[in-house]
């Protein structure tokens, strides 16, 4: 039996890098500008000597911002889940960390940190989130009732972590993890691209890039992707181990727990509400006091109100950044609905059609750790440098923490009520509707949450790389005519935007979720 | 780091061959001052006279322990000064100036690399654009942080900015080739090369010959460094205007013995450095020297920069240094 499996497996690989190799060999995409794999394996090969320094360095900032950011996100996600006040102060905080775009983060860092502290801070703050997140999730998620049993064994909240929800937690903690090797990898590439190091793969890639030769640049982005699938395999499989474990636990979906935030009287809420609020604008101000940063290059909020609304040259600034926001925002929209609607079609697919996740993870993959630099001559050349090219990035960069999400979910439906419709005989069609889609509703929304921020982020690239509009191309400009307060305005404005983004998500999942009634935790 | 590095290792040989002057070379060594530079860019041949000058120990015989910062499209050499990462940065013009003039700045120009701007349009053979005139109706990529001199190259040659087509450019040349875009704004001493070698002919022209008259890789410093180093500043422009003098000896020397040093892994061809070096050479030498200003040239980068609005003085050029070499 598992022969023929794996044979069927082997011929699906093959089948891949052959229609690969074809598509290059007779130039068929944007004449020859997609390489052959053989292309690429020659040149690799003709570089071999050039990439053990670049691939140690970009391992070293990639490897000590996964270690440090995922460190955190544990830490915090576990502080989160035990006092529901902390996440509510930190909410803000934790939005704000997630939805930096790192290409408005990346110059900030080279314009304020020095040597690899850059990378190491770019790769862990795409870490945080996501583990933070996968942490609190999988910890909350405990069932009721073995925290009844606990109780009624004399068991408190904190004897219930240790014994039970941490082993529950475990898998979802890991595929966590897992999701967030590739941001350490692509954090570490972002910053060496720009940052003037002498090396890492994002040092060779910009080095490279005036090369003309698209085969290089595909190497440097499949052994970005291979270091970050190897992290990504390690975890998965841990994952999945702790999966099967804790999935003999079969107990029902959790419920409400509401009392929390009906405990707090209203005068407590706003100030839960204000401090959440205050604290990412004290991060920002005390990151430019501690770390010393001149006047010149720093902007503090204040300094960016200022500029914004007092300056004597405020109006031009806000024509500036209203033009950009309309280039900017409708496109966000359409690009988010495009990416979640690839992801969840693909990812309940993978349900029926296993091999659907065979093949679109290496894929997916790619485009999650194959610096989009590299990839835009291929872009523009296929796609112009209309509203499709935006779309194609924006999808790209959305798609893979929805579709990981989804078919995480989908694992996670417990057994017992697949059995029930399996028992009763029904359709797949009704199967699907009945249990699959409502299970992995909550899921979609945690997809929706994840992707927002990434939406505006793709669109930022491709109108920074393709385009030339919106906020993306302000900010590039902006450098040119070193105005920094536009720089940091810029910045701040895409945080707020993402942020509105999130918040809009939260809101629909509530209204949503509700009439399904499902427990969401926010 | 690795500048660092590869100076302990000259001093090691120094060290190991030539023992009967160690003590000269001790008093040098613990006498040397240091000083640190941020480079525009990643390495390459730009940068070629600067890597002598440390390679040969031109700076460490003037007592002069240079620091070397790479650059790259994220670093604004400018900000680097700011912060005091380094003492004196490579940066152009017309940044620099507008720097001073909007944010208040307190930077002094001190000195000139490239007399004529390198940056050019570029485009093929096949569908030449060998004028200002030629870009209209056509699509010109613009890295994003250089559109202000492609608008003043414009604008000094009265070409409405609407009639042509601007759009990010990525530093690849692929999009050109493929003829996606008619031509891309580059350093004309390096792309020309890369287009040859992907099998076409490339026809250029600078923005400098067409109105827009300035320097490149200025070398710019704070006023606060420019009091507290000027000493060591003076002859950092003295030693590495020698670096350059034995660079441009031969153009083709150099470059190959980089290939495991400077040059390892910056992702392009030592012919490319060759091609590179060999073609900035009429636009930075200079009958008074490397790095001069004369008070014509430094009128024309006022005038030239002036077209696109920013009013740049002549204080804010100080020569002074130069003529203390």
């Amino acid at each position: 039996m598992s022969i023929p499996f794996k044979l069927v497996k082997f011929i699906e690989i093959l089948t891949f890098f052959l229609i690969w190799e074809l598509l290059g060999r007779l130039r068929i995409i944007a004449d020859g500008a997609l390489p052959s794999i053989s292309e690429i394996l020659i040149k690799f090969w003709e570089d071999r000597n050039d990439y053990p320094e670049h691939i140690f360095a970009t391992i070293e900032g990639a490897g000590y911002g996964f270690l440090i950011g995922n460190l955190f996100a544990i830490l915090a996600g576990i502080i989160f889940a035990l006092f529901p006040w902390a996440n509510k102060i930190f909410r803000g905080f934790n939005i704000v960390v997630f939805s930096l775009p790192p290409i408005v983060l990346a110059p900030i860092l080279s314009l304020t940190l020095t040597g690899i502290t850059p990378r190491i801070v770019m790769a862990a703050l795409g870490c945080y989130f996501i583990t933070m997140t996968a942490t609190y999730i999988g910890l909350t998620r405990s069932e009721s009732i073995t925290i009844n049993l606990i109780k009624s064994y004399g068991g408190g909240k904190f004897k219930h972590f240790f014994h039970v929800s941490w082993f529950r937690a475990l898998p979802v903690i890991l595929s966590g993890i897992a999701v967030t090797a590739p941001n350490a990898v692509l954090g570490s590439i972002l910053a060496e691209f720009g940052g003037g190091g002498r090396w890492g793969l994002g040092v060779y890639l910009i080095g490279s890039l005036g090369r003309g030769e698209p085969a290089r640049l595909w190497g440097i982005g499949i052994m970005a992707t291979l270091i970050s699938g190897m992290a990504y395999l390690v975890f998965s499989i841990l994952s999945k181990k702790y999966t099967s474990a804790s999935k003999s636990i079969d107990t029902s979906n959790s419920l409400p727990n509401g009392e929390l935030a009906s405990s707090e009287s209203y005068l407590g809420k706003i100030l839960i509400v204000l401090i959440s609020f205050i604290l990412p604008f004290l991060a920002w101000y005390l990151f430019i006091i501690l770390l010393k940063v001149p006047p010149l290059i720093g902007k503090n909020p204040f300094d960016v109100f200022a500029y914004v609304f007092l300056s004597p040259n405020h109006l031009l600034t806000q024509s500036k950044l209203i033009l950009a926001l309309s280039e900017t925002i409708p496109i966000t929209f359409v690009g988010m609905f495009v990416g979640l609607g690839t992801a969840f079609v693909l990812g309940i697919g993978s349900r029926y059609f296993t091999r659907i996740v065979n093949f679109t993870m290496p894929l997916a993959l790619i485009t999650q750790t194959m610096p989009l630099v590299a990839l835009t001559p291929l872009l523009v050349l296929i796609l112009g440098r209309e509203y499709s090219v935006i779309l194609w990035i924006t999808t790209s960069v959305t798609f893979f923490p929805a579709f990981v999400n989804i078919v995480q979910g989908i694992n996670l439906i417990p057994k017992s009520a697949l059995e029930i419709v399996k028992v009763y005989g029904v359709s797949k069609w009704k199967e699907l509707v009945i249990v699959i889609v409502p299970s992995t509703l909550p899921f979609l929304f945690t997809a929706v949450k994840l992707t927002a921020p990434r939406a505006l982020l793709g669109v930022m690239i491709a109108e920074w790389l393709a385009t030339g509009t919106g906020l993306g191309n302000l900010m590039n400009q902006s450098r040119g005519y070193l105005d920094f307060s536009m720089i940091w305005t810029v910045a701040a404005v895409s945080v707020a935007l993402s942020v509105l983004f999130y918040q809009l998500t939260i809101f629909i999942e509530s209204k949503l979720l509700r009439s399904y009634n499902f427990y969401t935790d926010n | 780091m690795y500048p660092n590095e590869i100076m302990k290792r000259r001093e090691f040989i120094k060290f190991s061959i030539a023992t009967s002057t160690i003590p000269l070379w001790y008093k040098n060594a613990s006498a040397a001052e240091p000083i640190t530079m941020q480079a525009a860019w990643i390495n390459d041949a730009e940068f070629a006279g600067y890597f002598i000058a440390i390679d040969e120990g031109i700076y460490l015989d003037e007592g002069l322990r240079v620091n070397y910062l790479s650059g790259g499209p994220d670093v604004i050499p400018e900000s680097s000064i700011i912060t005091g990462k380094a003492d004196l940065a490579l940066t152009t013009p017309d940044t620099t100036i507008k720097a001073i003039v909007d944010q208040g700045a307190k930077f002094k120009i001190i000195g000139a690399q490239y007399q004529k701007n390198p940056i050019g349009v570029v485009s093929l053979k096949s569908n030449p654009i060998e004028s200002p005139k030629d870009l209209i109706g056509k699509t010109l990529a613009v890295p994003p942080v250089n559109v202000i001199s492609v608008e003043a190259m414009l604008e000094i040659n009265n070409i409405e900015r609407s009639k042509v087509n601007i759009v990010p450019y990525s530093y690849d040349p692929t999009p050109l080739i493929k003829g996606e875009i008619d031509a891309s704004l580059d350093f004309t001493t390096n792309v020309p090369y890369t287009i040859n070698m992907l099998g076409e002919q490339a026809s250029h022209f600078l923005l400098y010959d067409f109105g827009f008259t300035i320097y490149n890789d200025t070398v710019v410093v704070t006023e606060d460094v420019l009091k507290s180093k000027r000493k060591q500043l003076v002859s950092w422009l003295k030693t590495s205007r020698r670096g350059w003098e034995v660079n441009f000896k031969d153009p083709n020397l150099y470059p190959p013995k980089w290939k495991d040093t400077w040059f390892k892994g910056t992702g392009r061809s030592i012919e490319n450095e060759i091609y590179f070096n060999n073609a900035q050479k009429p636009i930075m030498e200079s009958p008074n020297g490397i790095f001069s200003m004369s008070e014509d040239d430094i009128a024309k980068n006022l005038e030239a920069i002036g077209r696109v609005g920013i009013k740049g003085k002549r204080e804010m050029f100080d020569t002074s240094l130069l003529e203390e070499i």
